[in-house]
């Protein structure tokens, strides 16, 4: 369950379900609205991660 | 200037309360889903109860932090009044549990973000159950 991707995964499923039926009430609308939301921030965090790869990590932060 | 013909705010009619919007609002946060139960939302209010349980049980799962605050630390105010924002079960796991989080686990970071979501979800919840009892939503 530590894996990075899978966690977005759910963590996007969980948020945009959320919002979908907090926000909209016609089924084509919900539909569209979850998809824009679960694409937008799955794809946002591919981008973003792709965008970082060429950046060094460094090195493990310290545990307090 | 208003504009003649057309009604100004304190002219127009407002939205009858279909419910208390009070008790709405408190059992919106006191249980997920219950505000929209309380307001014949059945199948909407066993959705929120999943998704926001459901994200709660990952975040404590991966050792997320469920938030006190801290002396000095303005920010975990903020975060603590999200965690309670979860109703009956952050008390069940703060007090109950003796739930606390796990500072040195892998999911601490990813754990924390479920938990505080899971508590900013219901108190949309409650604004939500709140505008709903007032007749001002669907």
């Amino acid at each position: 369950m530590l894996s990075h991707f899978l966690l977005m995964v759910v963590y996007g499923l969980l948020v945009s379900v959320f919002f979908t039926a907090l926000w909209r009430r016609q089924r084509r609308e919900q539909v569209v609205l979850f998809l824009q939301l679960f694409l937008g921030m799955v794809g946002g965090g591919l981008l973003a991660a792709w965008l970082m790869y060429p950046f060094p990590s460094g090195p493990p932060a310290p545990i307090p | 200037m208003a504009e003649p013909g057309i009604p100004q705010a304190a002219e127009l009619p407002q939205p009858a309360a279909v419910a208390n919007p009070l008790l709405a609002a408190f059992l919106a946060w006191l249980v997920p889903g219950a505000g929209h139960l309380m307001l014949r939302r059945a199948a909407r209010a066993g959705l929120f109860f999943v998704v926001v349980l459901v994200s709660l049980a990952i975040g404590c799962s991966l050792h997320g932090n469920l938030y006190t605050p801290v002396a000095g630390q303005p920010l975990t105010y903020l975060a603590t009044l999200g965690c309670m924002g979860l109703g009956l079960p952050y008390f069940i796991l703060r007090y109950l549990v003796g739930y606390h989080g796990d500072v040195v686990s892998a999911g601490f970071e990813y754990g924390t973000a479920f938990v505080l979501t899971a508590g900013l979800m219901n108190l949309l919840l409650v604004l939500d159950a709140w505008d709903i009892a007032s007749g001002k939503k669907d």
